[in-house]
């Protein structure tokens, strides 16, 4: 028996779930893939329908989970194995090295600076680049660099001639002396007597959606990556700008609703937050510049939760932006790399275009793409859209006792109900563990 | 079949009411009575005249464009070929292009008695067999041959086919009283007419005791397979040239003369999004030494329609649907533009002579199709 709980996924539903066990007494391993915990929410720049800055109400809650007394945070970490039952569960962890120590590290940034290897840099959508040496974004945590051992010079490109290395700059710049290139990927076993899943979602692939032209047309940008573009902390320090080489400041943006959901050719189910993250950017971008005009084209806008109906009032008298009923039918682009938006007013009855400066797809979100192997390695059942399977009156539970399931990797909710989900969570594995 | 039946069969119920469909439909962009969304609303409240007595109802292409996108995976295009029966029944039958010919020779078809002089064309030591197990269906290219007052290169292009065939040592059965598909008749609403053609053609195919029926035709080759099998046994191995082509440049690969050439290839909506076939014939294209392949803005599952189906309503909407696709095609720089269907070509060759105008637009380019292209890299030139 172990009265320690796994929390596997480290977004604002790991977290909440983590800090509720961990004020309760209860240690939390919580096991996190990327580089720092965080999740989706650290990548997004508001939420609705508040505006609240997302890192800034996270940040804190990142810190004190942490920080916690009763927590273990197992970053750059994959579960491997599970075996044995409620209440007493053996884990294998994989602890990725991350060729740097963390003891030592300081988060000074030094490494980073002088690296002279570039990648692609993922936090950022893969909007722009980072440094091999590198921390996962500003505000991570643990504060703790590492180096990327795809993109490192030192370890993609062996030993010169006279058998020296390429490069160990970071090494030679780190006064703290962290930079471990010898470090090797750990397991460690874990006893716990219960386990959380909260791995969240990925956005969905729009490529498929070929009408739309993503990746063909450079002003045609996700949701995702226009959090990131709008962000103070993203690739262009928050300037709004165009990903053309035109580097232009948009005046008029659309905003494509249902992108690869409520479409029985991608997802059937209607992924729930789009409407209202459309409108958020939508008001952002006003916020940061009233010129510029929005369009949302929607099929129904579902403003479902508290506030929301008053946040798309608001949005239309306050912040120019104009809702149509439409579901966009394709997207061209002009001699200027303008977005042609071509779609029927259905209101209007009429087929018209629109010529825009950008485009944003606000793409379905699926569960992430290793909830499958997750699933196989807990047993627990998935339902038909690879969500974890839980049921109406036990909304937490997965289909083994002892692994329980909260946030957007058992079915479509924004933050607030992942919050909520993540304290029941936490309730029913501290049930067991007590 | 009842308006009921035919909701319930084409799952028009699942319509969103989203509009994608009148969005991407070429026919709604110039004709604003036009929209698919409307025609599937009046269906869904019962309004059974607004939909058969629509001129519109034969405009739409059945060229898949919504369909393929509408994310209530609704089939518009069959919906609208049996509201078509609907329309036929109570006397409605869309404009027929050419003064009718087309539709009235597959009528003539129809008919068992008649007999037709369907091989006059073959010539130029051009092979066929009755002995072999490969069949080419030969469609209508012998009378598109006589009907057109400009070039249609229907004829030429079935020359090619078997050309192409002879040099890959196959010596086909045509048959000589083979009958039109009956595609035009199917999509017009005349399933009686259509029925009857399909027997037939079943008949003697069974007689000829083939194994395998190879088309230049996308049209036939898709109510070969697609639509055949609900009225008739047909038993036979079905392919389009062009799979054909490219199972055989892959298996063994075939000896072609260099092409000087920068093509860019036009998706038949029968082969392209009826059936989607879209790598072989670019694969054929590829296989050609020298040529140049360069994709037009709409290709593939994107790619537009020809601007006409099944010879009806044909109108300045069509033109202009064809003048696009012509000048997008200029677009690219290419200087030939291949299909792998006699119909889009004899519409844009039609599009090119700019009849009822003084001064059309700049469309001209050269039209090919994708089996004479190849039929002349095949070494004497037979086709130039």
């Amino acid at each position: 028996m172990s009265d320690a709980v796994l929390v596997i996924g480290g977004g604002i539903a790991g977290i909440q779930a983590s800090l509720d066990l961990a004020d309760m007494g209860k240690h939390v391993y919580l096991v996190e893939k990327s580089p720092s915990i965080g999740g989706r929410m650290a990548q997004l720049d508001k939420t609705f329908p508040t505006n609240d800055c997302s890192i800034c109400i996270l940040a804190p809650k990142m810190a004190d989970c942490y920080d916690h007394s009763n927590t273990t945070i197992l970053t750059y970490s994959e579960v491997k194995e599970i075996t044995g039952s409620a209440g007493d569960f053996t884990v294998t962890v994989l602890k990725k090295a991350r060729y740097v120590d963390a003891k030592k590290c300081t988060g000074c940034g030094e490494c980073t600076e002088k690296c002279p290897a570039k990648a692609p840099d993922l936090f950022n959508m893969g909007l722009g680049t980072r440094k091999a040496a590198y921390l996962y974004f500003l505000q991570a945590v643990p504060r703790v660099a590492l180096i990327d051992q795809e993109y490192c010079i030192r370890m993609t490109k062996g030993l010169t001639k006279d058998g020296k290395p390429r490069c160990g700059v970071c090494k030679d710049v780190c006064q703290a002396g962290a930079i471990d290139f010898d470090q090797q990927d750990e397991e460690i076993t874990l006893n716990v007597g219960a386990i959380i899943i909260a791995t969240g979602f990925d956005p969905y692939d729009p490529t498929s959606l070929t009408e739309y032209g993503y990746r063909r047309y450079k002003n045609v940008v996700t949701a995702m990556e226009y959090e990131r573009l709008i962000c103070a902390s993203g690739p262009t320090g928050g300037h709004l700008k165009r990903l053309s080489a035109d580097d232009r400041d948009p005046k008029t943006i659309a905003f494509i609703q249902c992108v690869g959901s409520r479409d029985l050719h991608h997802n059937k189910y209607c992924a729930s937050v789009c409407c209202m993250h459309s409108t958020k950017e939508a008001i952002l971008a006003n916020e940061h510049d009233p010129e510029i005009h929005s369009y949302i084209f929607y099929i129904d806008i579902r403003a479902s939760g508290k506030g929301f109906q008053d946040y798309v009032a608001r949005a239309k008298k306050e912040y120019n932006v104009t809702y149509i009923r439409s579901r966009v039918a394709e997207i061209a682009q002009d001699a200027g790399e303008n977005p042609v938006i071509w779609y029927e007013d259905t209101n209007s009855r009429q087929v018209k275009s629109m010529t825009v400066d950008l485009v944003v797809l606000a793409t379905c979100m699926v569960p992430r793409t290793d909830a499958v192997g997750l699933a196989a390695i807990t047993h627990t059942a998935l339902d038909e859209y690879k969500f974890f399977q839980t049921s109406p009156l036990a909304p937490v539970d997965t289909t083994i006792p002892g692994i329980f399931a909260c946030g957007y990797c058992q079915g479509p909710m924004d933050i607030p109900e992942s919050v909520a989900q993540a304290s029941a969570a936490a309730a029913r594995a501290a049930e067991i563990v007590s | 079949m009842s308006l009921e039946d035919i909701i319930q069969e084409t799952k028009t119920f699942y319509c969103l009411d989203c509009g994608k469909c009148t969005g991407l439909c070429p026919v709604s962009r110039y004709n604003p009575a036009y929209s698919p969304r409307v025609m599937l609303e009046n269906a869904l409240f019962g309004f059974q005249d607004d939909l058969t007595y629509n001129h519109d109802l034969f405009s739409c292409l059945t060229c898949y464009a919504c369909s393929s996108k509408c994310p209530g995976d609704v089939d518009y295009p069959l919906f609208i070929q049996k509201a078509r029966a609907l329309a036929l029944d109570a006397g409605q039958h869309g404009d027929c292009a050419h003064s009718g010919t087309v539709q009235s020779l597959a009528r003539l078809m129809s008919n068992p008695g008649v007999s037709q002089n369907r091989l006059e064309w073959l010539s130029d030591g051009l092979r066929i067999s009755t002995q072999s197990d490969t069949m080419f269906f030969v469609g209508c290219a012998p009378y598109f041959e006589h009907i057109f007052d400009f070039d249609s290169g229907a004829i030429d292009a079935v020359k090619a086919s078997l050309k192409i065939l002879n040099h890959c040592g196959i010596e086909p059965v045509v048959l000589p009283n083979e009958r039109c598909c009956g595609h035009d008749m199917l999509w017009t609403g005349d399933v009686e007419t259509f029925r009857r053609l399909a027997e037939h053609n079943a008949a003697i195919i069974k007689e000829a005791g083939v194994k395998k029926i190879i088309f230049s035709c996308p049209e036939g080759y898709r109510t070969f397979k697609e639509d055949y099998p609900k009225y008739v046994d047909i038993d036979c191995e079905l392919q389009h040239i062009s799979e054909f082509l490219a199972d055989r440049i892959a298996e063994n690969g075939l000896d072609f003369s260099e092409v000087k050439r920068k093509v860019t290839y036009h998706d038949p909506c029968r082969l392209g999004r009826h059936l989607g076939i879209y790598e072989q014939p670019r694969k054929v294209i590829a296989a050609l030494p020298g040529i140049e392949l360069v994709e037009m803005e709409h290709n593939k599952e994107e790619s537009l329609c020809c601007g006409t189906s099944a010879f009806v309503n044909c109108d300045s909407c069509s033109k202009q649907i064809r003048v696009d696709r012509l000048l997008e095609a200029k677009a690219t720089g290419a200087d030939t533009l291949i299909t792998s269907c006699p119909k889009c070509q004899i519409h844009f060759r039609c599009a090119m002579t700019n009849k009822g105008e003084e001064k059309g637009p700049d469309v001209e380019i050269e039209v090919m199709d994708l089996v004479n292209l190849v039929a002349n890299a095949l070494g004497d030139g037979h086709n130039e």
